[in-house]
């Protein structure tokens, strides 16, 4: 299952997400929101909006389940660890 | 003088620390019903982000959300943000990063990576009994709700801000043993069960606790 996670990377939470995952073995695509720039930035920003329904993060993306802070249960029970 | 200004130097410009932070935070979210967490290396952990941050930008916004460059949503985010989001953080015992933790809260670090809002009722703290002396009133916004406490003789009672006449807000209004009347029009209100003396105007209640010191105002969980 494709496994997106949208962090920041001043964000604790988000590194004990990245952390979880590494240690699991979990394939997953990151993106730092905040080491992005200008437009960019801004779409990202709009896209997690749209997804997570604010601006909180880490945002995880696990199929179509979408997961807004590090809770390592759900995550755990959506990949089967 | 306060502390601050005695070292001859500002807060939040270059050289603060993160011992300055704990210092300057510590007091005001005492005031909300919150502390510092208690795992101390995530506390620093946080803090550094925050300094970080500051450097970066000129303020101490949180390190878990995104700022969307719009000053007044911004300015929600500024940390601790705990009067913007009293009702989710009262559900999580936390504030969404974890920095601080509910004053009950024992150890601090079991609730790292605690996402899961509670279903049922909210105790939601509003202030320190004695931040409100009694025959007095105060507003406390709670999530979208503006809500206002009443300190009668010592028992506090918790009704809706908004008077129905004009939207006066009757946490600014004037206490009469149980009755507050609105400070635009006079209306008047029981803060024990919200019931008016004009017709179809009644105003809803929220039950109160009062516990160590603070008072908590009980809120549906939230929507969503």
């Amino acid at each position: 299952m494709p496994v997106k996670l949208y962090a920041l990377s001043t964000c604790p939470y988000c590194r004990m997400t990245r952390k979880y995952l590494d240690e699991s073995g979990i394939e997953y695509d990151v993106t730092e929101v905040d080491l992005l720039e200008g437009q960019d930035r801004d779409d990202v920003v709009a896209e997690v909006r749209r997804v997570s329904g604010g601006a909180s993060f880490p945002v995880v993306i696990i199929g179509e389940e979408v997961i807004v802070g590090f809770n390592k249960k759900r995550i755990k029970e959506l990949l089967d660890l | 003088m306060s502390d601050v200004q005695s070292r001859g130097r500002r807060l939040f410009g270059p050289g603060t620390t993160v011992a300055d932070l704990k210092a300057y935070m510590a007091p005001f979210v005492d005031r909300l019903g919150y502390k510092f967490n208690t795992e101390e290396a995530f506390v620093e952990e946080v803090l550094e982000s925050e300094l970080e941050i500051l450097e970066e930008t000129g303020d101490i916004y949180c390190p878990c959300r995104a700022r969307t460059g719009d000053a007044k949503e911004d300015a929600k985010i500024v940390c601790p943000c705990i009067p913007f989001f009293r009702d989710q953080f009262a559900g999580l015992k936390k504030c969404w990063c974890g920095l601080f933790i509910l004053e009950e809260i024992e150890d601090g670090g079991e609730l790292l990576g605690v996402m899961e809002e509670p279903q049922g009722d909210v105790e939601v703290p509003a202030f320190l009994a004695r931040d409100v002396a009694p025959g007095q009133i105060r507003h406390v916004k709670i999530g979208k709700r503006d809500v206002a406490v009443a300190n009668v003789d010592g028992d506090f009672f918790a009704l809706s801000n908004v008077c129905r006449h004009a939207f006066g807000p009757l946490g600014e209004g004037f206490m009469d043993e149980h009755v507050v009347m609105c400070p635009w029009h006079g209306w008047r209100y029981d803060v024990r069960d919200g019931t008016t003396d004009h017709p179809n105007a009644d105003v809803r209640t929220y039950d109160v606790v009062v516990r160590d010191g603070a008072v908590f105002v009980v809120v549906g969980a939230r929507a969503g």
